[in-house]
C-alpha cells in the first residue's frame, strides 16, 4: 500500500506543478514552461501507472470501484488523452491550463477518500465492467478536452484589451478551436454512446433487463442528451463562437456528476462502483 | 390542399428547432424525475414525498412526474423526436446521396474541369512556376493536415465515397432503436416465479408471483416448464463468491431437459428468447396431512421469504389451505423459518425448524408449534399435519423477449453510423495552377464538410501567404 501512496503523491506532485507550469508559461508568454507543463503532465502519468498497476495486482481488479479507484482512472484518461492530443499538435499545449487543474481536483479528492481495496461483486465480475468503465473514462477524458479549449475561446474572445489573447495565441485560430471543441464533444458523444451501450447489454446479462430508468442510468442518458443538443445547436442551429463554448464549458461537470455524484446523491442499484451501496 | 398542410407538418417535424426542443424535454424531465420518488401514491416513499411537497404534488401528479417514464406526456414527446428522427434521418439519407455524388465527380475531375468550376483563386508571386505554385501549395495543405495527391496537374483530396454515411446511419439507428423498444414493450414478458427446490412449474402466467406480458406476447405458444434443481448458498466459481445460486433447468414440453446450468449474476440461464437470472431466495417446507389411519391426503410447499423487519426474519408467501379429508373445514396453515442473528444481522439458521401456525376459516389461531422435519402435529378434526422438509426456494427472474437481437442490432447500427462520423473525414480538395491573364493563378474546389483538422478561412491565408509572398489578404 505504501509504495502505491507514494507512487500517487509522485503523480499528483507532476500535475500540480504541470497546472503551475501551464499558468505561468500562458501568463507570462513563456514557450518553454508551456512545453515543460506538457511534459510534467506526460511524466505523472507513469508514477500513477504504476501505482494502479501495483494496486490491480494486490486488489485484484482495475480501478473500477469505490471512489478513489474511479477517480483515479478518470484522471489517468483525462490526462493521457490530453497528453497525446497536445504531442500530436503541440499547438493545444496551452489548453492545459484548463485541463490540468480538473485532474488536479479529481485526483486531490481521490487521495482524500478511503483508499481500502474493495472486492469485486459477483454484479460487478464480468468483462463489460471493463468495457464499459474504459469508455467512460474515454468519453470524460474527451468532453474535458472540449471544456479546456471552450475556456481558452471564452477567455480570448473576452479579453478587452488583448492581453489574453495575446499570452493564447500560440493556439489555433480562434475559429478553429471552436471546431476542435465539437469533434472533442463528438468522439466524447461516441464513448459515451458506447458506454450506455455497453451498460446496456451488461444489465441484460446481469439482472435480465437492458434498461430500468435507475437514477445513474437515466442520468448518463441526460449527459448524453445534453451534448446530443450541443452537435444539433451546432450542426443544425448554427450556433458559434462563445455561446458554444460555454454550453461545452457547462455540459463537463454535469458528465462528471454523472459519473461520481449520481451514487452519492440517489440510492441507485448501479451505487456498488462507488462503495455505496452494493451494486 | 391537404398536401399543403401534411407538408407543412413534416417541415415542422423536421425542423432543427423541434429537434433539440424535444431533446431538452426528454432531458429536463428525466432529470426532473431522478428528484421525484418513483411509484404509485400507495408506495411509501411516494406518498411521503407527496405530503412533504403538498404544494408542487398536485402539478407533479397532473404531468405524471410519479411514473415519469410511463406518463402520457413523455411518451408522446419520445414518439415526437422518434417520428422528427425518421423524417431527419430520410433528410440526411437525401444529403449523403448528393455528397456521395459530388464526390463521386470530384474523384474524375481534371484541370479543365476545375479550371471551369472553382471557389477559390488566388494570384501567385510572378516569379513562380506553375510547379513550384503545385508544390507549394501541395506543402501547405500537408502542413494543415490535408494530404493530397498528383493527378496529372490537379491536387486531388478527396474522401472516399462511404464517408458520408455516418450521419444517415446513425440516425437511422436511433430510430431502429426507438422502434425496437416499443416493439420490445408489446412483445415482452418479464416475471418473477418462485420454484422450490426439487419442483417443476409450468412457464404459464399462473406460475408466476407477478408478471408483466405485453399485449402481443402468445402464452398459448410457449410449452415449456422450469425446474429447480439444486440450491447453493454460495457457489463458487472463478474464484469468486457468486452468492446464493440455484441451478435451473429448462424442460420442453415433453419433459426433456433443454438447458440447465447455475443461474448467478452475470451469468444467467439463456435459451432462445428466454433468459432466467436469480433474483431472490427463501426457504421452501413441505407439508403433508394424513387422515386418521394414517393415510395422506394432501401436500403442499410453502415458500417463506426473508424479511428484515420480521420479527423472526422470515415471512410466509400466501397461506397453504388444509380441508379435512370430507372437504369441510378449512384451515389455514403458515408455516415460518426462524433465522439466527449474529452481530443484530440475519444469517442462515444453523438448525432448520419451521414455526407451524394454524388458524380457522374466521382467523382464529388453533394451533402455533415449532417442528423439525419428519414432526407431525395433529389437527382439531382428528387429521395429521406433517412436515415433510425445508429446502430453499428460487425466486427466478423469467424474461422472455424476443426483440431483444434486434435491439442490440440497432445498438450496433447506432453505434458504427456514430463511429463513422466521428472518424471519416468528410473532404473534397482540388487544386490546380492555370495561366491567365493576370498572370499564374491558383484556383481551387474546398468543400470540408466534416472532421478536416482545418478550415476554409486557416486555408485561404496561409494558401496566400505561400503563394503570394508577403500579401496577406486573401479574399
Ligand atoms: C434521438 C435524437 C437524436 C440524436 C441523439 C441525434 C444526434 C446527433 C448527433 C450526435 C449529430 C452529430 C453527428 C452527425 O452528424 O451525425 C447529429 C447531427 C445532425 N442531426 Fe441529429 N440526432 C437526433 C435526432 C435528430 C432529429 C430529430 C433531427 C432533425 C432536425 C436531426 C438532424 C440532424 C442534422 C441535420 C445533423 C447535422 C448533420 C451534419 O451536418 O452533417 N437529428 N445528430
Amino acid at each position: 500500500m505504501t509504495t502505491e501512496i507514494v507512487l500517487m503523491w509522485a503523480a499528483l506532485t507532476c500535475y500540480v506543478v504541470a497546472t503551475a507550469l501551464f499558468v505561468f508559461g500562458v501568463t507570462f508568454t513563456k514557450e518553454k514552461l508551456i512545453h515543460n507543463g506538457l511534459l510534467a503532465s506526460a511524466l505523472g502519468l507513469l508514477p500513477q501507472l504504476a501505482a494502479l498497476g501495483v494496486r490491480w495486482a494486490r486488489v485484484g481488479h482495475g480501478p473500477y470501484i469505490g471512489y478513489y479507484e474511479v477517480a483515479n482512472g478518470l484522471t489517468l484518461f483525462v490526462v493521457a488523452f490530453f497528453a497525446i492530443g497536445a504531442w500530436r499538435n503541440r499547438r493545444l499545449s496551452a489548453a492545459g491550463i484548463a485541463i490540468m487543474p480538473v485532474a488536479v481536483l479529481l485526483l486531490g479528492g481521490a487521495m482524500l477518500a478511503s483508499k481500502t481495496g474493495l472486492p469485486l461483486t459477483p454484479n460487478l465480475a464480468s468483462y463489460w465492467l471493463f468495457i464499459h468503465v474504459a469508455f467512460a473514462n474515454l468519453a470524460f477524458a474527451a468532453f474535458v478536452a472540449s471544456f479546456g479549449l471552450a475556456i481558452a475561446y471564452v477567455i480570448r474572445a473576452r479579453s478587452a484589451s488583448g492581453t489574453w489573447a495575446e499570452r493564447l495565441k500560440r493556439l489555433p485560430a480562434q475559429d478553429v478551436v471552436s471546431e476542435l471543441t465539437t469533434r472533442f464533444v463528438l468522439a466524447g458523444f461516441l464513448f459515451w454512446g458506447i458506454m450506455i451501450v455497453s451498460g446496456a447489454i451488461w444489465a441484460n446479462q446481469a439482472w435480465g433487463r437492458y434498461w430500468g430508468w435507475d437514477p445513474i442510468e437515466t442520468w448518463s442518458l441526460i449527459v448524453w442528451i445534453i451534448y446530443a443538443v450541443y452537435l444539433h445547436v451546432r450542426f443544425t442551429l448554427g450556433w458559434r463562437g462563445e455561446r458554444l463554448a460555454w454550453f461545452a464549458i457547462i455540459a463537463m461537470p454535469v458528465s462528471l456528476f454523472a459519473l461520481l455524484g449520481t451514487p452519492v446523491v440517489f440510492n441507485s442499484v448501479h451505487g456498488g462502483y462507488i462503495g455505496g451501496v452494493d451494486g | 390542399m391537404i398536401r399543403g398542410v401534411l407538408r407543412k407538418v413534416v417541415a415542422f417535424l423536421r425542423s432543427a428547432g423541434l429537434a433539440a426542443g424535444l431533446m431538452v424535454f426528454v432531458g429536463v424531465w428525466s432529470m426532473l424525475a431522478t428528484f421525484v420518488p418513483q411509484g404509485d401514491i400507495s408506495n411509501p416513499e411516494v406518498a411521503a414525498w407527496a405530503s412533504a411537497h403538498a404544494a408542487v404534488e398536485p402539478f407533479v401528479r397532473f404531468l405524471g412526474l410519479h411514473q415519469a417514464f410511463s406518463a402520457l406526456l413523455f411518451r408522446l414527446g419520445v414518439f415526437a423526436l422518434a417520428v422528427a428522427t425518421a423524417l431527419c434521418a430520410w433528410q440526411r439519407t437525401r444529403v449523403a446521396l448528393a455528397r456521395m455524388q459530388t464526390l463521386k465527380e470530384a474523384a474524375i475531375a481534371d484541370e479543365a474541369s476545375v479550371s471551369a468550376v472553382h471557389d477559390l483563386e488566388i494570384v501567385c508571386d510572378p516569379g513562380l512556376s506553375a510547379t513550384d505554385v503545385i508544390s507549394r501549395t501541395a506543402d501547405t495543405l500537408e502542413h494543415l493536415g490535408i494530404r493530397t495527391k498528383r493527378r496529372g496537374d490537379v491536387l486531388v483530396a478527396v474522401s472516399r465515397r462511404w464517408a458520408v454515411w455516418g450521419s444517415p446511419v446513425f440516425h437511422w439507428g436511433l430510430v431502429l432503436l426507438i422502434l425496437a423498444i416499443f416493439v420490445g414493450g408489446l412483445q415482452r414478458s418479464e416475471g418473477l416465479m418462485g420454484v422450490a427446490v426439487g419442483e417443476t412449474k409450468p412457464d404459464a402466467p399462473a406460475s408466476y408471483g407477478t408478471l408483466r406480458s405485453g399485449p402481443l406476447h402468445d402464452w398459448g405458444r410457449v410449452h415449456r416448464s422450469i425446474r429447480v434443481d439444486a440450491f447453493d448458498t454460495d457457489f463458487r466459481s472463478g474464484n469468486l463468491d457468486r452468492g446464493p445460486t440455484p441451478t435451473v433447468s429448462v424442460l420442453d414440453a415433453g419433459g426433456r431437459v433443454i438447458k440447465k446450468q447455475p443461474v448467478y449474476p452475470n451469468s444467467p440461464l439463456q435459451s432462445g428468447s428466454l433468459t432466467i437470472h436469480p433474483s431472490e431466495f427463501g426457504f421452501a417446507a413441505t407439508l403433508s396431512v394424513m387422515n386418521a389411519s394414517g393415510v395422506e391426503f394432501g401436500r403442499a410447499t410453502q415458500l417463506i421469504d426473508i424479511s428484515q423487519t420480521a420479527t423472526e426474519g422470515t415471512v410466509p408467501v400466501g397461506a397453504l389451505t388444509v380441508s379435512n379429508e370430507a372437504g369441510t373445514g378449512q384451515l389455514s396453515v403458515f408455516a415460518t423459518v426462524p433465522m439466527d442473528r449474529v452481530n443484530g444481522q440475519l444469517a442462515l439458521p444453523q438448525e432448520r425448524v419451521a414455526r407451524v401456525s394454524v388458524r380457522a376459516s374466521d382467523g382464529r389461531p388453533v394451533l402455533d408449534r415449532v417442528m423439525r422435519p419428519g414432526e407431525e402435529m395433529a389437527l382439531p378434526a382428528g387429521d395429521t399435519l406433517r412436515l415433510d422438509s425445508i429446502g430453499f426456494y428460487a425466486r427466478l427472474n423469467i424474461v422472455d423477449d424476443p426483440t431483444i437481437p434486434l435491439l442490440y442490432a440497432a445498438l450496433a447500427v447506432a453505434m458504427m453510423g456514430l463511429t463513422l462520423t466521428v472518424v471519416a473525414r468528410q473532404q473534397i480538395v482540388l487544386a490546380t495552377a492555370i495561366e491567365g491573364e493576370n498572370g499564374l493563378r491558383l484556383v481551387a474546389t474546398l468543400r470540408l464538410w466534416r472532421n478536416v483538422p482545418t478550415n476554409r478561412n486557416e486555408i485561404e491565408s496561409q494558401l496566400a501567404t505561400a503563394l503570394r509572398g508577403d500579401e496577406e489578404d486573401v479574399s
